[in-house]
């Protein structure tokens, strides 16, 4: 396939073929939620249950969501990603907005300030810079010659740095990162040079030193990201949570102790289980085996994301869907290694499966862009 | 690059990042499966010890020594305290302890303790109810029975038995030993602690994750520890601590005694006359400087007055004495204490122990914040003292302990006070012990609530809590002629008559005989106050017995062992040494130190009790091992002479030996040479009464002596106590009443200060006596040591006395305390 340049049809097709949805990918979301709903169900029932209330209260909350999570995947399959691309600098500009918002009156765990209470849910505006930051990158790089001049590169950094700064002033390093790392890969798909992404990775890096040396990053955070390294040299309560998780899904063997079966999980050995450590029940009740399955449909559905950008019938549709991918990968790997203890604690969440409103209903959103681009790869641009 | 390819670049790093997860995953998962689920067990489960109650302590006869009972103990379980109400909890713990609430968070923050932290022992049964009847003022409060030691006969045998403590750090070393457990700490209670000590129940529950208890998994009850049948005879036992105790509380009557006797005869008068007339005079003369100023006031004011007859001059006596010593001293029934902690405060006075009493006088404190310096005064004469400080640093009996701003607290010793005694009651024909104490003496309960600073300064400052039956090392003095005496019949190695006795004392006539050596044990000697024996070298050196200035007249060795001659004993040292003094044949030359290392002398005796101290018999080897590295214990320049030898022959010099050595060495002695290792613990019983061990007689060496002299030793051991001309302790056995002559013995008199005496300064003596019974098949040995008591036959000997009364005649037949006489 040749390099697309500008949104230029890359074959003329024929009209008004069917527009088919990519089962593969539908099907690897819906278990993966299924999985999800299922997990949050076994951590969260018999701590409520022992706390006399009901065990479902969490798994319907999240039920809720994840309905509408698939309401919106559904409806962004439908929504055709160029008619996007006129919105993406307004969504870029609200996204922006919201973060400044949530500096200001944002509410705090105690460590970060990270939310905005609206009322019945709390809504977290860096959920929707992830997908701005993506899709206005993808326009940046979209009508950039290639190979890349320094001048776009420039431009994809800014559109990038002034989201991540404002996250990085809740503080959030571990969502910053998602978007070095999105930015990093979509440049790469997008016709950067090695020396280009090489100098950006540098820079990156400095950065990162650059902020530990400037003492910007509150101390937790820095604890947070090394205590998994030398854990017995770390404050418990801090490794808690990660050894935690560690024993419960080392304990978990080959086929697991089975659904709550799960002694660590039953007994509240694991806090914020159902969500930042969810893929500890997958661990610990369904051994290797099924932790396996879980990262087998993660794998599923990236590389059907990595299949819609290459077929995507416009260059915007294709670096969209790349971003997205990269996005979750990055989740992805993120959150399991830090289960397993071989990554930092971040407060990124697992994809689909970690209970959590927010992140599930826009990761949706994010997956139903992607999938649009599926449905519409062999219709003509315009159309 | 095309865009497909790059799409597939990032579809591999993806790749990359999930195939590192799945590999650690395998890694966790099925690689180190069972570490991960060990540590899931582990921390899912919480075990409670249960202690179990220690092993009973028995006499030979069944008496109970030490047992066990079950009181109540107030712990706290944090599994079952919510977080906010510890702080509720804590107040009222400690309102009900009476502490303050951050000592009882830091009691309970503690985490090393174990799964339960006990804050409150020995509930009486109001405070259980009181603590059962609040639950809910009390979360997490339970009251479980917890076994406590008991001694039911209180001091009774208390240094065998020893005590029981908090472990140190070589106790936690052992596997079945917690922070929590009482462990041994002295006698028998540690040497057997761990057939005592038993093994810990447990209780194992499931736990959640914030440690609250779910179910109960597992349950082990406690096994007692075995009990201990001991060798001891608790009524013997107890007769021997009554006649220490009497013993000492007499010896020191006797040196009260002594010291009014001194201070009215010689300096109190003349010294109170003198200060009294001092403090006429002072007095006097302040009256008339005062009657000058006043007169000077009221000249021609009031003229028409006569002028006031001048009062008498009044000075009182009592204050004046008291200005020099007031009496006797000081423990509020007129006996001298051996170690005194006296507290002065500041411008007060407190007197010391001594023979003659002084008063001590805090002055000043100067900077007492930072090193404070007191200024005392003591006779007179001003002192600047520091911490640690000796105030009299020529004769260190006065040392600074503490300084405040306003007190002093000192540690004073009396050396010349008696400071305890010591007995030991063997059977010498199998080591077993019978009776073992010291006075002063404890009760180990004192040592299960844990020991009270005030139990702590009357006790431990005069180490009442250690065994000096094993513990204490003392000269055997005279108590150890018995060695040369059989080493002189079984090698006929007897001493040289150099006619010393035929001169009068003072004769110095230069015309000695030539020396013959005696033949037999019936060659008479003649045994004066003094010898005068000249050295290799040539020159005349001088030794007085104990009798000086009198003389023994002629005595055979029989005679020399029942009057205790030492010039005997001391000619035939000196003959040994002339005949075998050589550096090159250690073997040849120390034939009376190995005589006595082969009746035990000097060597530990291996008996089942902690701390036991070697003892020494010195010889040249020894000394010249000193000498280089210069200890202090033996004089800094000259040879191992023929004078030391001679001290060793009369237990004197370097020898130093306890009193379990000196009663072990004579039962060898008596039975024929076996030196058994002696022993207080015979069984170990289960608690149905099983025995599952035991401790029988053991021989520790062997030296075989014939047994003629055997028979001849035994009969002037009953010459000792029953000949009326002669036997050193006759004095103290004539009240005996029947069976007197069934018992043998030897006196002792062991020098500690060697002294002029002069007023400040006297020669202090350790008090020896050692009987046997019934002197035709000794079943008993009896030793006493009275330490700084006296002579042997005046102040050890009566104590003995009451003992073998007691074995022989029976209680009945114990007759009262009443010193001997005066002699060695």
């Amino acid at each position: 396939m040749p390099l697309l340049v500008k949104d230029r049809p890359t074959s003329v097709r024929m009209k008004h073929e069917p527009l088919k949805p990519d089962l593969v990918l539908v099907l690897a979301y819906l278990a993966l939620s299924a999985i999800g709903l299922l997990m949050v169900y076994s951590a969260t029932a018999p701590r409520l249950e022992a706390l006399g209330l009901d065990p479902a209260a969490e798994l319907r909350s999240q039920a809720i969501f994840v309905v509408i999570g698939f309401i919106v995947f559904a409806f962004m399959s439908t929504f055709d990603l160029v008619e996007l691309k006129g919105f993406t600098g307004p969504i870029y500009v609200v996204s922006v907005f919201l973060l400044i918002l949530v500096l200001i009156l944002g509410e705090s765990d105690g460590e970060a300030t990270r939310w905005i209470d609206l009322g019945p849910v709390q809504f977290q505006p860096s959920e929707l810079a992830k997908i701005a930051v993506i899709l206005m990158i993808a326009s940046v790089l979209a009508q950039a010659e290639v190979p890349l001049k320094w001048k776009t590169v420039a431009r994809v950094s800014v559109v990038v740095g002034i989201p991540a700064a404002l996250i990085f002033l809740q503080p959030d390093l571990g969502t910053m990162l998602v978007f070095a790392f999105v930015a990093l890969a979509m440049l790469f798909v997008g016709g950067a040079t090695m020396r280009q992404l090489g100098f950006l990775f540098m820079a990156t890096i400095v950065g990162t030193v650059g902020l530990f040396q400037l003492d910007k990053i509150r101390a937790y955070q820095i604890e947070r990201l090394t205590a998994f390294v030398d854990p017995d040299n770390s404050s418990l309560d801090l490794i808690y949570n990660q050894v935690q998780s560690e024993i419960a899904i080392g304990s978990g063997g080959l086929f697991g102790k089975g659904l709550f079966g799960g002694s660590q999980t039953a007994l509240g050995f694991v806090p914020v289980q159902s969500s930042d450590f969810i893929f500890t029940a997958v661990g610990e009740q369904f051994g290797f085996v099924g932790s396996v399955i879980v990262i087998a449909l993660f794998g599923v559905l990236l590389f059907r994301l990595l299949m819609i950008s290459s077929s995507a019938r416009s260059r915007f549709a294709s670096l969209v869907s790349v971003g997205i991918a990269a996005m979750f990968a990055f989740h992805i790997f993120i959150n399991i290694g830090m289960t397993i203890r071989i990554m930092p604690i971040t407060g990124l969440p697992l994809p689909f499966m970690s209970a959590g409103g927010t992140a599930f209903v826009a990761l949706s959103a994010a997956l139903g862009m992607a999938h649009s681009a599926w449905i519409r790869r062999n219709l003509p641009v315009g159309e | 690059m095309t865009n497909t390819m790059r799409i597939g670049v990032i579809g591999i790093v993806f790749g990359a990042l999930l195939a590192v997860l799945g590999l650690r995953l395998w890694a966790m998962q099925i690689t180190e499966v069972h570490a991960y689920e060990e540590r899931a067990e582990r921390q899912q489960v919480r075990v409670v010890t249960t202690p179990a109650p220690r092993g009973d302590i028995y006499d030979s006869k069944g008496v109970k020594l030490a047992g066990t009972r079950s009181a109540l103990a107030a712990v706290v379980d944090l599994a079952l305290v919510d977080k906010d109400e510890m702080d509720q909890l804590a107040q009222n713990l400690a309102a009900f302890l009476d502490l303050d609430a951050s000592e009882v968070i830091e009691q309970l923050s503690n985490d090393n303790r174990g799964a339960q932290i006990t804050v409150a022992e020995d509930l009486s049964d109001a405070d259980a109810t009181f603590l059962l009847e609040r639950r809910e003022d009390f979360p997490g409060v339970a009251v479980i029975p917890q076994p406590v030691r008991t001694y039911p006969m209180g001091e009774l045998g208390a240094h065998v038995l020893g005590y029981i403590g908090k472990p140190n750090e070589d106790d936690l070393l052992r596997d079945d030993v917690d922070g929590t457990d009482f462990v041994g700490r002295a006698g028998v209670e540690k040497s057997y602690d761990e057939q005592l000590q038993g093994s810990e129940g447990t209780v194992t529950y499931r736990v959640d994750a914030k440690r609250k208890v779910l179910s109960l998994a597992g349950e082990a009850p406690p096994t007692a520890g075995g009990s201990l049948i001991l060798t001891l005879d608790s009524e013997l036992q107890a007769q021997l601590q009554a006649s220490l105790r009497d013993g000492l509380i007499q010896a020191r009557v006797e040196e009260m005694e002594e010291r009014r006797e001194a201070i009215e005869t010689q300096s109190r008068p003349a010294r109170l006359a003198e200060a009294l007339a001092k403090a006429r005079a002072d007095a006097a003369q302040e009256k008339a400087e005062e009657a000058a100023a006043d007169s000077e006031e009221t000249v021609g004011v009031d003229d028409d007055d006569v002028a006031p007859e001048p009062e008498p001059i009044t000075v009182d006596p009592a204050t004046v004495l008291g200005s020099l010593y007031t009496g006797l001293p000081v423990d509020g029934e007129g006996m001298c204490v051996p170690v005194q902690r006296v507290t002065v405060p500041l411008n007060g006075e407190s007197v010391l122990s001594g023979i003659e009493p002084r008063f001590i006088r805090l002055d000043a404190v100067a900077d007492a914040d930072t090193d404070p310096v007191a200024t005392v005064v003591i006779a007179g004469e001003k002192h600047s003292v520091k911490k640690n400080q000796y105030v009299d640093a020529d004769h260190r009996v006065l040392q600074v302990l503490h300084i405040d701003e306003d007190e002093i607290i000192l540690y004073h010793r009396d050396p010349w006070c008696p400071i305890r005694s010591t007995g030991v009651v063997l059977d010498p024909n199998d080591g077993s012990v019978l009776a073992m104490s010291s006075f002063p003496t404890f009760d180990p309960t004192v040592f299960v609530d844990g020991l009270s600073a005030e139990q702590w300064a009357s006790l431990g400052t005069v180490s009442a809590f250690q065994n000096f039956a094993v513990q204490g090392l003392y000269a055997p003095a005279s108590t150890f002629k018995t060695v040369p005496y059989l080493l002189a019949v079984e090698e006929s190695l007897y001493p040289m008559d150099r006619g010393t006795g035929d001169k009068e004392i003072g004769d110095e006539s230069e015309d000695e005989q030539e020396p013959v050596p005696l033949q037999s044990d019936t060659d008479e000697y003649s045994c004066s106050g003094e010898f005068k024996f000249t050295l290799n070298d040539g020159t005349v050196q001088k030794k007085r017995d104990w009798k000086w200035p009198n003389s023994h007249g002629m005595l055979d060795l029989h005679g020399a062992l029942q009057a205790s001659c030492d010039l005997y004993f001391w000619d035939m040292a000196l003959r040994l040494w002339q005949e075998r003094a050589d550096e090159s044949a250690v073997d040849k030359e120390n034939i009376l130190q190995e005589y006595a290392r082969g009746f035990g002398f000097g060597t530990e005796s291996g008996i089942d009790l902690p701390f036991e101290k070697q003892g020494l018999i010195p010889d040249r080897a020894w000394f010249v091992a000193e000498q280089r590295k210069e200890t202090g214990r033996v004089r800094p320049d000259g040879p191992w002479v023929g004078g030391d030898l001679m001290d060793i022959a009369v237990g004197q010099g370097a020898v130093l030996t306890t009193p379990l050595q000196v009663a072990n060495g004579y039962a060898a002695m008596i039975n024929g040479g076996t030196v058994w290792q002696p022993r207080v613990m015979d069984q170990v019983v289960d608690t149905d009464g099983i025995v599952i061990d035991e401790n029988p007689p053991q021989v520790l060496m062997r030296q075989d002596l014939d047994p003629r002299t055997v028979r001849m030793l035994l009969q002037d051991l009953q010459q000792v106590v029953n000949n009326q001309e002669r036997g050193t302790a006759r004095a103290a056995f004539k009240d005996f009443g029947p069976n007197v002559e069934l018992v043998g013995g030897k006196t002792g008199t062991g020098e500690v200060i060697k002294a002029p005496r002069t007023e400040r300064f006297r020669q202090v003596d350790n008090a020896w006596f050692v009987g046997v019974a019934p002197i035709n098949q000794p079943k008993w040995v009896v030793a006493v040591v009275i330490e700084r008591g006296g002579s042997g036959g005046k102040v050890a000997a009566p104590v003995a006395r009451q003992v073998l009364q007691y074995l022989l005649n029976g209680s009945d037949g114990v007759t009262e305390l009443a010193p001997g006489l005066d002699a060695d």
